[in-house]
């Protein structure tokens, strides 16, 4: 886990690359890689290639980047884990390959060698990385299957610029900062920015499971290499699995992945709350490792003897597998002291992870370089809410969506009204389309609401370029045909991909913690996808309670689902520095929902910021 | 390939955009990317220079029979593979042929007419299968105003005639102007008062105090227009009349020529979409000085080329022209990057990776 740049001057126009332009762009990304720092450029400083490194696999100086492999005439900056890569060099091995490293760096390398850019379907893990094939003098650009790491890009016609991080590209200094409307649409209509578009124009996200060359003439259409609406789609059509053998069909495929999950050469924590998903993490990886485990738990003084408070579940759950327990507290007055810091660290706006931003930081005080999270259950094992909501929406709300008119109609005669809350105007123009009933289940402001807090003209253009309703369901695409595929795919192409990783992987590198996601994972989503699809409703998380060899407790699995609940909502109406919603009227309204006011605060803090 | 280029003019026409489609047709046919290229201007004139070979300029049609001689030409001049259109003006009636007939739509951007585009030409945009910048600028503002794929829109600079070289002055041009023992700052560009963006007024403007430190300071304006008449009225009122020469347009053959007579080349422009003079400068040997709020900064290769100032300051005008009266300044011959070479390599690849039909690759 590591920060990655470039710089190619691809076009015959172009001058050579900025060293000092390279440097900046990577040191933006210290805290991403405290270990250690490269660069390469071509002879003719026409490719620069950086790195950050965060050691994890094969500490020793043979793994740093950017890696050269001089026989094939190829270089790699990577960012991420190979989860497989000992099987694959064994594979490569015995196709003659020979390696000098230990390093899945390095794995990386021979692969290109051996397959091409076909080479990604082989990878299994999170990753994003630049390989520059000097032979052809081509660069491919690559990213993991559901987007866990994340990969920018800046193509201004003549030179392509790449990082981790929507900042770095910024400070390097060479790239246009004229603000996107379309991004700008989708934070505040989302809570995050839709991929592939950033809050500036002209820096866009390379696809998740996709990959994309960039030759003479430029950044080619980035190819698919896999998709999980597709995924999804496939276990539709396969037979139904014979529920005696879907519990264990369901532990054999989660074991398998937690395995894959501690493949490090430094100890692996665990993020524990005290809900189902990260427990029974905790469980199937006491079944693989005799090691010792950290676990880590927030509390909030604020929840002391409160039902949120999840230190005494999740201190339960510790005891029962043997991990070596933290609970950590975070008060009112630490989070201010680090409220600064969490904006500076926050890539793109966005309004969740703050709490990834405190259990990392706990992690680290722990001195763990890296941690497992429970993140990807509910969207897997079919836990949240949506999943029973929107296909109700959708069955409500067909008929009425279908007469003309109507939707507007109403949305007109309700827009404003004091006591509705105010997605209620949407319900009849929204709720009889799976991509429009999602939308009205994640969204935070509808469309039209915009030009209360954006730019008028700006917002018109923004919600034009990004088309919502189209987004979502391209996002998710190709659309599965059963309800539970639908939501799946909404739910792990749009709020898991831009909100919860993206999330995660800011404030998780903001504390040089590599957060690592077993229920994200594509073998693992080939396998529990057919099992879901033939599980009654609601009941997929007792599959993942029961999957360790020592189940989880009933009271777990039956305790109301918190997640990370925080008490940062109620920290942040106290904080004099995040007031600035209440010049806005719709949002000093005391019926305003809190993330409208937090999204537009956020807002306010941009550089670029076309506000109303 | 066989391509339909539907463009303002080209062969015979005068201009930047003139110069840019009669390279482009050159190179796609000297690339060997072309077969045969039948060109439709809506206007100028046929002339010199001839069209190379397979390359078949129809007479200028005007604007009112323009649509039905475009689809005629589609018709009776084919089959064709790609239609290429030269101007944003003409995107919607390029599109419209171009689904005519079924073959894919090269569109090519230039300068103030493609930032902010109608809304018929961005739909014609959008069902273009290649569209090229002439720089960076164009681009950033086309999609700005354009929702559309960033991937399809690529640049492709101008390029410039290998005539012009640097040389001495010539003494008939030095006689003509009355040049002798002068130094010569020099502008080539139109003055049209509907382009008033090329900063003409700019250098007027600093010459008092250039001409304080260089009395021997005179400003050469090559090309003609309507604006020419308010531009000396501004000269008269700073008091540097005897300090700005009008040479009026001039001809072809003569224009390399009138490069050789000037220090340095100066166009503090703000709404050029690439400014080829600033690579005719170059090539001429001048340093050359341009604006940082336009597709000025390509030519000048972001400072590399020649010399990048604010052109709303004056200050910074002032101090560049005083560095390049010193002879201090990036190397021009840094602009040899767009030489037709260049230009021509770039084009092939272009057109192989975005309209002729993909090959397998292998692994």
């Amino acid at each position: 886990m590591c920060g990655i740049a470039g710089i190619y001057s691809y076009h015959y126009a172009a001058n050579p690359i900025d060293r000092a332009e390279l440097r900046r762009l990577r040191d933006h990304m210290a805290a991403r890689g405290p270990d250690g720092a490269g660069e390469w450029c071509t002879a003719d400083n026409r490719v620069g290639l950086a790195h950050r490194r965060l050691s994890i696999i094969d500490l020793s100086e043979d793994g740093a980047q950017p890696m050269v492999d001089a026989d094939a005439n190829a270089v790699i900056t990577f960012n991420g884990e190979i989860y497989n890569y000992k099987a694959l060099r064994r594979g490569l091995e015995q196709q003659g390959h020979v390696f000098r490293t230990d390093s899945d760096t390095e794995v990386l390398l021979h692969l290109y060698a051996a397959k091409g850019p076909r080479m990604a379907d082989d990878l299994r893990g999170m990753f994003a990385f630049a390989l520059w094939d000097g032979a052809r003098r081509r660069l491919l650009l690559a990213r993991d299957p559901y987007g866990i790491k994340p990969l920018y890009y800046a193509d201004d016609g003549w030179t392509l610029r790449f990082a981790s991080q929507v900042k770095a590209l910024v400070a390097g200094g060479g790239v246009s900062c004229a603000p996107e409307p379309a991004g700008w649409a989708g934070f505040l209509l989302f809570g995050s920015i839709p991929e592939p578009y950033t809050n500036y124009q002209e820096i866009r996200a390379v696809p998740a499971g996709a990959t994309m060359w960039v030759d003479s003439c430029g950044p080619a259409k980035p190819a698919n290499y896999f998709s999980v609406s597709a995924e999804i789609r496939a276990a539709e059509d396969r037979l139904p699995a014979r529920p005696g053998d879907v519990q264990e069909r369901a532990r054999e495929a989660l074991l398998d992945s937690v395995r894959h999950h501690l493949v490090a050469d430094v100890p692996v924590g665990i993020f524990l709350s005290a809900g189902v998903d990260s427990g029974a993490l905790l469980g199937l990886m006491r079944d693989v490792s005799t090691a010792e485990i950290h676990s880590v738990t927030l509390a909030y003084e604020d929840f002391r003897n409160r039902r949120e408070d999840e230190a005494p579940g999740a201190r339960a759950v510790a005891a029962s597998y043997a991990s070596t327990h933290t609970t950590r507290v975070v008060t009112e007055s630490e989070f201010r002291a680090d409220l600064p810091k969490i904006f500076e660290a926050m890539d793109q706006p966005t309004v969740d992870g703050i709490n990834t931003w405190f259990v990392s930081k706990a992690a680290r005080e722990l001195g763990l370089k890296a941690a497992v999270s429970g993140l990807g259950g509910d969207e897997l094992f079919a836990g949240y809410p949506s999943f029973r909501d929107i296909p109700r929406w959708v069955r409500w709300g067909r008929l009425p969506s279908h007469v003309p008119f109507l939707g507007d109609l109403v949305r007109r005669l309700i827009a404003g009204s004091r006591r509705l809350h105010p997605k209620t105007a949407a319900l009849v123009k929204y709720a009889g389309s799976y991509a429009g009933a999602y939308l009205l289940r994640r969204g935070i402001f509808m469309p039209w609401e915009l030009g209360q807090v954006m730019d008028r003209d700006f917002m018109a253009e923004g919600v034009r370029r990004l088309d919502p309703l189209g987004i979502i369901a391209a996002s998710a695409g190709p659309l599965p045909r059963t309800a539970i595929g639908k939501v799946a795919s909404f739910e792990a192409c749009v709020y898991l991909r831009n909100q919860l990783l993206r999330d995660t992987d800011w404030a998780g590198m903001a504390h040089s913690v590599e957060v690592r996601v077993p229920f994200v994972d594509r073998r693992l989503l080939t396998e529990i996808a057919p099992l879901v699809m033939s599980l009654p409703p609601g009941t997929g998380k007792r599959l993942v309670a029961a999957s360790p060899r020592k189940p989880l407790p009933d009271a777990v699995v039956d305790r109301k689902k918190t997640g990370f609940e925080t008490p940062i909502k109620d920290w942040l109406q106290r904080d004099d520095r995040t007031q600035t919603w209440r010049r806005i009227p719709e949002l000093a309204r005391a019926s305003c929902p809190w993330a409208r006011r937090w999204a537009y605060q956020l807002a306010t803090l941009a550089e670029a910021r076309p506000l109303a | 390939m066989n391509i339909l280029a539907l463009v303002g003019d080209a062969f015979g026409g005068h201009g930047g955009i003139a110069q840019y489609n009669r390279d482009l047709f050159t190179a796609l046919k000297v690339g060997g990317c072309a077969e045969r290229i039948v060109v439709l201007p809506r206007q100028g004139r046929a002339g010199t220079p001839e069209p190379p070979d397979r390359v078949r300029q129809l007479g200028p049609r005007g604007k009112s029979c323009y649509p039905l001689a475009a689809l005629r030409a589609a018709v009776a001049e084919g089959p064709f593979d790609v239609m290429f259109c030269g101007h944003l003006n003409l995107a919607p009636l390029a599109a419209m042929v171009s689904r005519l007939i079924g073959v894919p739509l090269w569109l090519q951007l230039h300068g103030w007419e493609a930032w902010e585009p109608t809304r018929a030409q961005a739909w014609a945009a959008r069902h273009s299968t290649l569209i090229t910048a002439v720089s960076r600028y164009t681009r950033r503002r086309f999609i700005r105003s354009v929702a559309i794929d960033p991937q399809r829109i690529r640049v492709l600079p101008n390029t410039v005639d290998e005539k012009f070289t640097p040389g001495p002055p010539p003494p008939s041009l030095v006689e003509r102007y009355r040049l002798q023992g002068r130094r010569v700052l020099l502008t080539v560009g139109r003055l049209s008062p509907d382009e008033r963006g090329k900063g003409h007024d700019k250098v007027i403007g600093a010459l008092p105090q250039l001409i304080a430190d260089h009395p021997d300071l005179v400003y050469l304006v090559v090309g003609d227009g309507g604006d020419r008449q308010r531009l000396a009225a501004a000269a008269k009122e700073g008091g540097v009349a005897d300090h700005v020469l009008f040479a009026g347009a001039v001809a072809s053959d003569e224009l390399a020529d009138h490069y050789r007579l000037a220090t340095v080349f100066v166009m503090p422009s703000i709404q050029e979409g690439f400014g080829i003079a600033f690579l005719e400068a170059a090539g001429s040997g001048l340093i050359a000085i341009g604006g940082n709020r336009d597709g000025s900064v390509d030519p000048l290769a972001d400072g590399a080329a020649g010399m990048i100032v604010d052109p709303t300051s004056p200050m910074q005008l002032v101090a560049a022209i005083e560095s390049a009266l010193a002879g201090q300044g990036p190397d021009p011959a840094q602009a040899r990057r767009f030489r037709f070479e260049n230009f021509g390599g770039h084009l092939r690849d272009l057109v192989t990776t975005h309209l002729l039909p993909p090959r397998v690759e292998a692994a």
